[in-house]
């Protein structure tokens, strides 16, 4: 056992004894199974009479569909059946991507297929069933449709112009929700402000790129009247409802089995007219039917995120004090809100965390979503954070270099204090036990920002534009009730855990929270073991299948461990407190005595115990021998649920430096460094792999990732060798370090650890890289940023 | 993304493939599938029948033959670059190589594959046109050698025809005074470039007595750019003075990552990070 961390939580009692394991690095044991390729994906699944499906997708982003003529592609070799919206329609209720609790939000009805008009270039407008997927993929090309293609929507910034393309008539005009947030009076603030600076940034399209592209195989038992669902999604209880309400079907005999999962980052957590088209099917023609999205669909249908554009504006006294700021932000998330988390929320957030870890006591924000004939655009990774943190930290950059003050100073001296939580973001928003002030001394620490200024003068010498950057930034995670629920989604915020001991002495444990591969089964078993006292081989997990696991929410908002970590740790006190109760009636002792260590019940002052698996022997198959009246329960169950405010926030600092060569345009991140406090660390690897993780996404929307689209809206670049994600010759060293204050919501205390480095990465890289640019007096404004944005900005081209 | 239905045939001798070709319009060749069969599964391309060379014997020998260094059709880039006679005739094969993909394509993909499929982006076929190299192809009526600059016509063009196989590469073994010096630009290693440039010179840094410039990703075929390595040798770098001269001699087309307006750019400082490479 390796890098054991100061146990800064002393509700979880002293790592130094045995079986303690929060807090330790231990190695996964799933990642074994993976090498080995030994996973168990959505497409390794052969099930008897299963057939295939491929989709026919608009190849316009805006078009109407006067007929389809399926008759060719029905008598093509291996075809089962080929289906349009109005055979799907039949067995599939249409959704609305809107919710109550944020005002309204105008999204219309969908469908799993097209029907009268396609809206976005890779919409599915038919379906052909067939033995293989290639026969099915033969067919395609044997369906005719009379298209008239229509003028597309394609720019979000001319969505709501009087002579836009109105993309649903009925709704008038593209606009699909707005909102606006005013504290204070920025107004007047403003005008006693020394200083004002002002910027607006844009961010291009992006999205998620799982490794595992979405898959479905939908299994209809009509003999049963059961559905079976296997899915790599990451809230299996959400599907559950969603398919029963809208194919009408029993929801307790809904089945959804996520096994291994290749990553999400929230593009998985959504409903998908083909997945939904796919469950349909299986239920019209009572056969298992599988769909793989192949990379092409991921990339025109996956959910894409980011699309905004943002102005800022923030004032400051000369102090450097922060007296006001006010953004307005726009937003394209293609023709439809998806389902049933809206598209909202991604606005929503840029809303709520601007300026978030500062004191910022005027502030004002729009923000505007509106329509366009591009692919839907909803919550991925850090939903929201990196517009959030760009926008504020650019504007205190901005604000320091024209003051003169250095860019740390301004940010310790406008930064919430340690010592005042509870407090709230400027937008109201409340926030608690965060530590930017410590958090940010750790990150100058460990970055050496002395050095890095010296040798930025010395690379200029040499023609070479060297900068760096500092941010903080708040993570939303754990979320509660009033994330999702509170607005009339069946979205679960509670999670659960049942833990039990075997006839064999094994412990068996499942969740709710689901397993991405980020490692959730590792922490489950590790919070399991060190609360009960057996090793960590001992015991057993099992995630991702309704039937199997208790109720609950699953993996997204970085809610895992803080969420369904502190239901397993529940689960297994009261499993403990049983077991202490049972081996105190045997061994005829008093059970504050007893004590569970290495699997065996131990007498803390000395003599013989007796081993779980004796226990579980006499409870199980010699109940007899147990004293009357002894509550011989080995299972335990328990739940959780963050309550009375709507997140648990988590906070970093990150610092970085770039170099960027003037005659190419080429930025080289030389060192990336974070200071992460997601309170108590179950397992610091996992934890840093998160953090590493995210922070390289955050450089792909920094640096390199861009859904390109052309005018009339044709994605450009939907391959992996055209839309460029950061690969490992681009990724730099990344130095994690801690600061640990414990959540106060739980026993466990962790908050999230997920999203934080793909929300900050972006803030601070472009800083460091107009921290770099200063020098020679250009800036850039756009990410992701090219070198053909560097080479423009700095006038070589 | 499954191909459409083709007929396959995995031929062990060249004059079964050249027949096959000769006979079948469509009939295409399948070497290491790095370019192709992406194109296939994506249906960009629906070729009847495929000729899989791949099991050929002796297609993939690299040798010394007489003044030059023979590189076979089939041999692939891993192959090249962890060849000793290539090592000891030709380094800067190794290092350009190192620039084309990443290891799993450099695996399968064949030196003969890359010059045949004339990507106007890919290093290799500039490598060809900037040593003067001959390209032996093999069809219904013998061998012929065709030098690179003739061999790219146009955007995947090439003065192929339907019932040959390219066979080998011959390099002109180096000169003494000759070097091979590269560069190029790309958004992330292992990509196609937005610019390169390979410099074939004859001389040192302060003494160049001839200089061949040879643009890839800048055009649809490497762009040979003679006028502006006469202006360097006269004049030196001089930016402004050489992007006029490669914007009149080099018809530069923009793409995904780089408009043209950045390629013709890109194209004029490569002079200077190519060239500052030689040492006196
Ligand atoms: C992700 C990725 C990145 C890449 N990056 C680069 C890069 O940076 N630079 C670069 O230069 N290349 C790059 N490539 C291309 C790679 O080098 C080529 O795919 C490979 O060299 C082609 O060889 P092959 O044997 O795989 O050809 P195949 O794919 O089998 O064939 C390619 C074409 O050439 C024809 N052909 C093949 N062999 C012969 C022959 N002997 N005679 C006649 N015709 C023939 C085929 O009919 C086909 O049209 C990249 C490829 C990938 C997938």
């Amino acid at each position: 056992m390796d890098d054991i961390k100061v146990n800064q939580n002393p509700k979880l009692g002293s790592l130094d004894r045995p079986n303690s394991y929060i807090g330790r690095s231990l190695p996964r044991e799933n990642a074994k199974k993976h090498l080995d390729g030994g996973g168990q994906f959505v497409d390794d699944l052969t099930l008897p009479r299963m057939v295939h499906v491929a989709f026919l997708r608009s190849p316009f982003a805006h078009a109407e569909i006067k007929s389809i003529n399926t008759n060719n592609a029905k008598k093509s070799d291996g075809v089962v059946d080929v289906f349009t919206a109005k055979e799907i329609d039949e067995v599939c209720k249409p959704w609305i991507g809107n919710l109550g609790h944020l005002g309204e939000m105008r999204s219309p009805e969908q469908t799993p297929l097209a029907k009268k008009i396609a809206r976005w270039q890779g919409e599915p407008v038919a379906v052909v069933i067939a033995d293989s997927r290639a026969q099915a993929e033969d067919a395609l090309e044997l369906i005719e449709v009379d298209w008239a293609e229509k003028e597309a929507q394609v720019d979000m910034e001319t969505a709501l112009d009087s002579n836009a393309v109105v993309i649903h008539l009925e709704l008038g005009n593209n606009l699909f929700w707005t909102r606006t947030v005013n504290q204070g009076d920025v107004e007047k603030a403003f005008k006693e402000a020394d200083a004002v600076v002002e910027t607006t940034l844009d961010f291009a399209r992006h999205t998620g790129v799982t490794l595992e592209s979405r898959g479905i195989v939908a299994d209809w038992n009509k003999a049963e009247n059961k559905m079976t669902i296997y899915h790599n999604g990451q809230a299996p209880h959400m599907m559950q409802h969603i398919i029963a309400k809208h194919l009408d079907l029993n929801e307790g005999l809904v089945r959804i089995v996520s096994r291994d999962v290749g990553g999400s980052f929230g593009i998985k957590v959504h409903v998908y007219p083909d997945e939904m088209a796919v469950t349909a099917i299986s239920k019209k023609i009572g056969r298992p039917v599988k769909f793989i999205a192949d990379r092409l669909e991921s990339f025109t249908t996956d959910i894409h995120a980011r699309c905004h554009k943002i102005s800022g504006k923030l004032g400051v006294d000369k102090n450097g004090k922060i007296l006001a700021m006010e953004i307005d932000d726009l937003s394209g998330i293609g023709p439809f809100s998806m389902y049933p988390r809206t598209s909202a929320i991604e606005t929503n957030q840029v809303l709520n965390l601007s300026g978030a870890p500062y004191v910022i006591p005027n502030y004002k924000a729009v923000g505007t979503v509106v329509f366009q004939n591009k692919t839907p655009m909803c919550q991925y990774r850090a939903v929201g954070h990196p517009i959030a943190v760009a926008i504020t930290e650019a504007l205190i950059d901005k604000a320091a270099y024209k003051i003169d003050m250095d860019i740390d100073k301004i940010r310790k001296i406008n930064f919430i204090p340690d010592n005042a939580y509870p407090n709230k973001c400027p937008s109201g928003v409340p926030l608690e036990d965060l530590s930017h002030e410590a958090s940010m001394d750790k990150l100058l620490e460990i970055m050496d920002i002395k050095e890095i200024e010296v040798q930025k003068e010395e690379d200029f010498k040499k023609g070479v534009l060297t900068g760096h950057g500092v941010i903080s930034m708040c993570e939303v995670t754990n979320p509660s009730p009033l994330f999702y629920g509170v607005g009339g989604a069946h979205i679960s915020s509670q999670d659960g855990a049942a833990i039990r001991l075997e006839g064999s002495g094994a412990i068996h444990l499942s969740s709710s929270i689901t397993e991405q591969g980020q490692g959730t089964e590792a922490i489950m078993k590790q919070i399991a073991a060190d609360q009960l006292g057996v090793k960590m081989e001992s015991v057993r997990v099992t995630l991702g299948d309704t039937d199997a696991t208790p109720y609950g929410g699953g993996t997204w908002a970085s809610r895992g461990a803080g969420i369904g970590g502190e239901a397993v740790l529940k689960a297994a006190r009261k499993l403990k407190d049983n077991i202490l109760n049972i081996a105190a009636a045997i061994m005829q002792t008093d059970k504050d005595t007893l004590d569970i260590e290495d699997n065996n019940i131990i007498r803390k002052n000395g003599g013989e115990g007796i081993s779980l698996q004796k226990l579980a022997e006499t409870v199980y198959y010699r109940g007899h021998e147990l004293p009357k009246g002894t509550n011989a329960e080995l299972l335990a169950t328990a739940s959780f649920l963050i309550e009375g405010i709507p997140f648990v926030f988590t906070n970093s600092a990150m610092g970085c430096q770039v170099s960027i060569d003037q005659d190419t345009g080429i930025i080289k991140i030389n060192k990336f460094w974070a200071v992460e406090d997601c309170g108590t660390q179950i397992n610091p690897k996992l934890v840093e792999e998160q953090i590493r993780g995210g922070v390289i996404q955050g450089i792909g929307g920094a640096l390199f990732e861009e859904c390109v689209y052309d005018d009339q809206g044709n994605m450009q670049n939907a391959t992996m060798a055209d839309y460029l994600v950061p690969m490992a010759y681009e990724m730099p060293d990344i130095i994690v370090d801690h600061v640990t204050t414990n959540s106060g919501r739980s026993i466990i205390g962790a908050k999230g650890a997920g999203e934080a480095g793909t929300g900050g990465a972006p803030a601070v890289i472009m800083n460091a890289v107009n921290n770099a640019l200063k020098q020679v007096n250009a800036e850039v404004v756009s990410q992701p940023i090219t070198p053909e944005k560097i080479l423009k900005a700095i006038g070589k081209i | 993304m499954k191909a459409a239905d083709f007929s396959y045939h995995e031929v062990v001798n060249l004059q079964d493939a050249i027949k096959i070709k000769a006979q079948d319009d469509e009939a295409v060749i399948l070497a290491g599938g790095q370019s192709l069969l992406p194109a296939l599964n994506m249906r960009l391309s629906s070729p009847t029948c495929l000729i899989d060379i791949s099991k050929i014997s002796g297609l993939n020998e690299i040798k010394i033959d007489g003044q030059t260094l023979f590189i076979g059709a089939l041999a692939t880039h891993s192959d090249v670059m962890n060849n000793k006679t290539v090592k000891d005739n030709m380094p800067c094969m190794i290092d350009i190589l190192k620039m084309v993909a990443h290891p799993a394509i450099r695996n399968k993909g064949t030196h003969g594959g890359s010059i045949a499929y004339g990507d106007p982006a890919a290093e290799l076929p500039a490598l060809a046109v900037a040593t003067n190299a001959e390209i032996i192809v093999s069809g219904q009526n013998g061998e012929r050698s065709i030098n690179a600059k003739e061999f790219y016509l146009g955007l995947f063009e090439t003065a192929i025809n339907q019932d040959e196989i390219v066979v080998g590469i011959k390099y002109p073994l180096l000169k003494q005074g000759q070097k091979i010096v590269f560069d190029e630009v790309c958004r992330r290693h292992g990509d196609y470039a937005m610019a390169g440039l390979i410099a074939n010179i004859m001389g040192s840094k302060n003494d160049i007595k001839d200089l061949k410039l040879v643009f890839f990703a800048t055009g649809d075929k490497p762009d040979v750019a003679d006028k502006t390595a006469r202006l360097y040798l006269d004049n030196g770098y001089d930016y402004d003075k050489l992007k006029n001269s490669l914007s009149s001699e080099i018809d530069f087309a923009g793409d995904l990552n780089s408009s043209s307006e950045m390629k013709l750019h890109l194209a004029t400082v490569l002079i200077k990070k190519v060239l500052s490479k030689l040492e006196n």
